[in-house]
């Protein structure tokens, strides 16, 4: 350019050309401009959010990753005082109560039979059930010896624990002490450590015991099923159930000789590896804590809960959201648009635990109410029992998640090429036609990462399933079909919420809650992920 | 009419049938969908506002509920006393008491027994502390929230030239928007509570609920950049300005509308977290006020009762009666009146920006 501009110019005095009038020396640092400097600047902020994911996996790794070293010390100490052995036993004991509780469900149907249909009074019903009684309780006290059994061990094996906890509870004392420079007082701080082989010889040696009790158990309960009552003359139905009754209750003694293999072969030595205890945390049936006799961390009970409240709100959010971003898109009319879209925006507004305080006030009760009403008993799991449960929590998160479903989904609508749907007119296709063929398939990944997105959000929900979810840590019955969608769970978020509070820092208890907080973040990852995929792979190119 | 009737038939015209039909119905089932969630929505807010406005407004001069603004919450205690029921809170009870006893010594009576007593926290007095100390939290983590967000959208917009860092930036951005709060929670007392040694305190929220909205303001400040027309810069840049006086001058000032705008969404969802600062800034109760404190550095490292928190607390640990409907319900209604204050405040500065920016 300032070539250019010297050859035009009329140059009588080539030599006195005036200085660039912009040139200035730059001041530097660090071999950087100004600009540059401040190039570098805003390049660290936009770093920021990498580097917040990052310190979010480092610290929740920090405070989280020693739980699996003091799992498997938890799960080592259940070996060791013989607790495991004992619940060998104990399982027994648990399948024998199931089956005592099918069996007074099946003299429930018997009576209700009884009464309402062949109308007997309660009286009659009940002396025509004596036989069935008298089974029953025969049934029940067949498994007191073995009851007996299991109760005099566990007391041993329960008294090995807590020796061995004092124990432990004094090492850090003394190491605490002797962190203190008080020597002397760490001294007096004895440890008689605990020798589990001696220990646990009593309870070892009353396997031969327990092999005859179990083969009085197992014939005694054959001899009952041989003597058990017909039920045929009431109804044919519940003969069939008596029937599907013994042959449970067979296979149940079947498992007995496995049991007793098992206990054989027990050996408190065995050690347990690091592998066990992970697998008892991503496996584990069970989350139990503060218990007398043995701590579980299992996330199954959790993640199923989690996992059920989501469905039970996509359920409901998935047909609502996508048909409000369908009608909005391309059927309502520009004001109707321009009302909708901000007030549906405006719900997304709601703070999460004021729906939380909605459903335990209002929703909660509501749907039970609903629920009691005759004409809708045909619905699984109606009559609700439990006020809150995965239904209402599911029925609010639906609320949280239509927002995030609704405005992705349209966004994806919206991105559809016009000359598609052009085409499809001038085609002679009608609306419906256009929309159903034509339009929605063409924004299927969009609708479907913005589903995943939504899903997200209510997995990741808080408030809402603390306040509504009836938090009972238990895996849902799924064996009752849809009912189980009107249980009470807890779920992984409402865990974190709820018992954080309460631990001992840096306690196994406190570190699971961490783990659980793991699993969640890579769980949003995963789901991101997938979103993310999809979007970019089917992608229709414009 | 000949003309007409001659005419050939519009080969175009509706054919009327099944087609149409489902058409209608489809269409009205997608209507439905619709307005079936504007319907709950309307319902839910209708029912806290219903119930809730009882609280927090009054029929007399000033028509609001001063002590509910005013005072911290107190027990009450709910008891029948010579035939009459009394409802006081946890002062004005031990007065009422005090005067009674004294009153029924000087007559020579035995002191006066109350009966039906009935002791229930949190529901007497208001929830001035809650309130503070969310428009604290509010104030502190949008400001941290935006200054890091803008720098950040400002370097992808105007200064990154697509490549891998800059795809994971990305990345890292979308995945940061979908971590649950709760994670966010945790990692906020991880770090800022346990590391760093910050206790339970306002810095530890402010940082976390932070970076929760980050990439919500990020996202809204590169659109918002994004949509400066380019000719704004090629000009500024033509005459001369370097490129930040560029962004300074000419790009920042049009797009600071949009960013402020689209960081409703992010203070709305900032003011209405419980979860992250469960474990990091909330107390349950706390007697003074944020300011109440003997040092500056204690004000920045002080828990604060927070209302989202406060709501959860009165909404799961006393129970529902109608004793307790009175501050559960106004609880709920000013943190949903407070959310809608936060929005309109920003609607309202955008427009005056707008005004002033205009292209």
């Amino acid at each position: 350019m300032p070539a250019t501009a010297e050859n035009t110019i009329p140059s009588s005095a080539t030599t006195a050309r005036p200085a660039f009038a912009i040139t200035r020396k730059r001041t530097r640092f660090l071999g950087l401009t100004l600009d540059e400097c401040i190039q570098a600047f805003f390049g660290g902020n936009a770093l920021v959010a990498l580097i917040v994911l990052a310190l979010i996996m480092v610290f929740l790794f920090r405070e989280g990753a020693a739980f699996f070293g003091q799992n498997q010390r938890n799960l080592t100490v259940y070996r060791q005082a013989g607790l495991e052995y004992i619940d060998h036993i104990r399982r027994q004991e648990t399948a024998h109560t199931a089956l005592t509780r099918r069996l007074y469900d099946l003299r429930l149907a018997a009576f209700t039979q009884l009464t309402q249909n062949q109308r007997l009074s309660p009286a009659d019903a009940n002396a025509r059930l004596a036989a069935l009684d008298d089974f029953s309780v025969r049934f029940s006290d067949a498994v007191m010896p073995i009851r007996g059994l299991v109760s005099d061990l566990g007391e041993v094996a329960a008294a090995i624990k807590t020796r061995f906890n004092v124990n432990e509870d004094k090492t850090t004392q003394r190491a605490q002490l002797l962190a203190e420079g008080r020597a002397a007082e760490a001294a007096q701080v004895v440890i008689e450590p605990v020798d589990f082989a001696a220990e646990l010889q009593p309870i070892l040696d009353t396997l031969p015991l327990y092999r005859e009790t179990n083969a009085a158990f197992a014939a005694g309960l054959e001899t009952l099923l041989t003597a058990a009552p017909s039920l045929a003359q009431i109804e044919p139905g519940l003969d069939a159930r008596m029937d599907e009754f013994k042959r449970q209750t067979r296979a149940c003694i079947a498992t007995f000789p496995e049991i007793e293999r098992k206990l054989a072969a027990w050996d408190y030595a065995q050690p347990v590896p690091l592998t066990a205890s992970l697998s008892a945390f991503i496996f584990g049936r069970d989350w139990l804590t503060a218990s007398f006799w043995q701590d579980w961390y299992g996330i199954i009970p959790l993640f199923t809960g989690s996992l059920l409240v989501s469905i039970v709100a996509l359920l409901i959010a998935v047909p609502l959201g996508v048909g409000a971003a369908i009608y909005v898109n391309q059927v309502a009319t520009p004001r109707e648009q321009r009302l909708i879209k901000p007030a549906i925006e405006f719900i997304s507004a709601f703070p999460s635990v004021v729906l939380g305080f909605f459903g335990i006030a209002v929703l909660g009760e509501l749907l039970r109410r609903f629920s009691q009403a005759g004409w809708v008993h045909w619905v699984p799991g109606f009559p609700i029992i439990e006020r809150l449960n995965a239904l209402t929590a599911g029925c609010l998160l639906a609320l949280i998640s239509i927002p995030t479903i609704f405005t992705l989904a349209e966004d994806a609508l919206n991105n559809v090429p016009r000359a598609l749907k052009e085409a499809s007119c001038a085609l002679g296709a009608s609306r419906l036609q256009t929309i159903v063929k034509i339009i929605t398939p063409a924004a299927l990944s969009g609708i479907i990462s913005a589903i995943l997105l939504g899903f997200g959000r209510v997995i990741g929900e808080t408030m809402i399933v603390l306040l509504c979810a009836g938090n009972r840590i238990a895996i849902p019955d799924f064996t009752s079909g849809p009912a189980a969608l009107t249980q009470p769970v807890h779920t992984m978020t409402g865990i974190i919420a709820q018992e954080m509070g309460e631990v001992v820092r840096g306690g196994i208890h406190y570190r699971a809650l961490f783990v659980v907080g793991i699993a969640l973040f890579l769980l949003s990852l995963a789901i991101n992920y997938a979103a993310q995929k999809i979007i970019t792979r089917y992608r229709i190119a414009e | 009419m000949d003309t007409a009737k001659n005419a050939p038939e519009n080969p175009f015209r509706s054919r009327g049938g099944a087609l149409v039909w489902r058409e209608r119905a489809l269409f009205s089932l997608f209507r439905a969908a619709t307005y079936c969630i504007l319907l709950c929505g309307a319902l839910v807010l209708g029912n806290i506002v219903f119930k809730g406005a009882g609280t927090v407004f009054s029929s007399r001069f000033p028509f609001v509920n001063t002590t509910f603004f005013t005072e911290a919450p107190e027990t009450l205690h709910v008891f029948e006393y010579e035939g009459a029921a009394h409802r006081l809170g946890d002062r004005d009870y031990r007065a009422f008491r005090a005067t009674e006893t004294a009153r029924a010594a000087a007559e020579g009576r035995p002191a006066p027994r109350f009966t039906n007593e009935q002791a229930i926290v949190y529901s007497a007095g208001g929830i001035l502390p809650c309130i503070v100390g969310t428009l604290l939290l509010v104030a502190g983590s949008m400001t941290i929230a935006l200054v890091l967000g803008v720098a950040s959208a400002i370097y992808l917009s105007e200064y990154a030239k697509s490549g891998p860092v800059v795809r994971v930036i990305r990345l890292a951005i979308l995945n940061l928007a979908g971590v649950p709060s709760i994670v966010f929670g945790l990692f906020g007392f991880g770090m800022f509570v346990i590391f760093f040694g910050w206790n339970v305190s306002l810095m530890a929220g402010w940082f976390t609920l932070a970076f929760m909205v980050l990439p919500v303001v990020i996202t809204a400040g590169e659109e918002s950049l994004k949509a400066v027309p380019r000719g704004f810069r090629e000009g500024s840049l033509a005459l001369g300005a370097t490129k930040w006086q560029t962004i300074r001058k000419a790009v920042l000032p049009c797009a600071l509308p949009g960013i402020l705008t689209s960081s409703i969404l992010g203070i709305a969802r900032v003011a209405g977290e419980t979860a992250p600062i469960m474990f990091t800034a909330a107390y349950v109760v706390r007697d003074k006020l944020p300011w109440q404190v003997s040092e500056i550095s204690d004000f920045f490292f002080q828990g604060v009762m927070a209302l989202p928190y406060h709501i959860y607390v009165v909404s799961s640990k006393i129970p529902q009666n109608e004793h307790t409907e009175r501050v559960q319900y106004g609880s709920a209604l000013v943190f949903l009146l407070l959310v809608a204050l936060i929005a309109a405040a920003s609607i309202i500065l955008r427009a005056r920006l707008r005004r002033a920016y205009k292209w």
